[in-house]
């Protein structure tokens, strides 16, 4: 039994070559989580991308793996509140919202009111909190906009709170300022990322 | 590896597209053979063989239904990190293993700046400053889960109307 454990874990590392990149140890066990998730039907490569992003930034061996373990159970949280045919980027954009504080009803809600794909808005709601936006503030501007709002209207009411934000407003008026507003219509001239660093598109398909 | 399969089925469509040189005297034989075969009896060649072979290739060239999900939703972003006194910057992230030596970034007075195609997904991503600092990009949200120690940011690429 404890012969084919081990064989099957390794089997599982020797899968994917990337994990070579992790110590033996935790290559054993990142590659037993990376099993597991599988055989439950979730998506293996966020799990990898998280423990290789560790090793590439140098993180003790345990925190990787404690990492990995975390992020496979919040997936199998996100794809119950989502359901099963959500896609791997919903899921992983579903983590996100339920790390920032979005309840699972939350999600559940999303789903009922926007068809798919979710990614966008589960992530402006996650994005929105890490700007310091209130979980619930977040969740029911991202639950108000979603039945019609494109994903691009999305991301503009994440920029235009988040550039009101950096004028001083409080995060949460700014939210329910900007979503009251019917910002959606007038903020398309200020949309565009001035700050130099941020990502932007070059092209749209 | 999908944008693999794109570029043969481009190399492809660019190979049957390419004009074949022909004989100069083709036609002239041509028309004489026809002139020379008589009308009654000329047995026409079905056609059923020609347009399932243009069906399969069609299908093929313009349905390549291996890839469309990968490909006409993908976006290509370009990333940038102002850092006049870097002597090197890489970007890594979920989309390239977080492998620094896969996306050294290009600089022009201090100011580095490399281009990624994404598909669909929320990515973590930071930048890796002389080799050994880690930088969040200032311009993005930032990863709020980061659980090894250094900043990291986020970009969201979406799949409808993004």
């Amino acid at each position: 039994m404890i012969l084919a454990a081990l064989l099957l874990m390794t089997q599982v590392a020797a899968q994917d070559p990337r994990l070579e990149r992790l110590d033996p140890d935790t290559r054993t066990a990142v590659a037993a989580v990376v099993d597991s998730a599988h055989g439950a039907g979730l998506p293996v490569e966020p799990i990898i991308q998280r423990a290789l992003e560790g090793a590439t930034k140098g993180a003790p061996g345990a925190r990787i793996v404690a990492a990995v373990r975390r992020l496979a159970v919040d997936l199998g949280t996100a794809r119950v509140a989502l359901g099963t045919s959500a896609s791997a980027p919903e899921l992983e954009a579903a983590v996100a919202a339920l790390r920032a504080g979005a309840a699972p009803e939350v999600l559940a809600h999303l789903r009922d009111v926007r068809r798919p794909p979710l990614t966008m808005a589960l992530s402006v709601l996650a994005d929105l909190v890490a700007s310091g936006v209130p979980a619930d503030s977040a969740a029911a501007a991202v639950l108000a906009l979603a039945p019609k709002a494109r994903d691009a209207d999305l991301v503009e009411f994440r920029r235009a709170v988040e550039r009101d934000i950096a004028l001083g407003a409080p995060p949460g008026a700014a939210t329910s300022v900007r979503l009251n507003a019917g910002a959606l219509d007038v903020y398309g001239a200020n949309s565009a990322a001035n700050n130099p660093n941020s990502p932007r598109p070059r092209s749209r398909p | 590896m999908f944008e693999r399969e794109e570029e043969t089925v481009e190399r492809v469509i660019q190979h049957l597209r390419r004009p074949v040189a022909i004989d100069a005297g083709l036609d002239a034989r041509v028309m004489r053979e026809i002139a020379q075969t008589p009308s009654q009896g000329r047995r026409a060649w079905p056609l059923w063989p020609l347009v399932a072979a243009a069906a399969v290739l069609a299908a093929v060239l313009f349905a390549r239904p291996w890839n469309r999900n990968a490909t006409s939703k993908a976006d290509t972003l370009q990333f940038v990190l102002v850092a006049p006194q870097a002597a090197s910057v890489a970007l890594v992230g979920d989309f390239n293993d977080w492998d620094p030596a896969r996306a050294p970034m290009q600089t022009a007075h201090g100011v580095w700046a490399t281009v990624v195609r994404l598909a669909p997904g929320r990515y973590r991503y930071a930048f890796l400053v002389n080799g050994v600092e880690w930088r969040a990009d200032p311009g993005a949200p930032a990863a709020k889960d980061d659980e090894f120690g250094t900043p990291s940011s986020v970009v969201t690429v979406g799949g409808r109307g993004s």
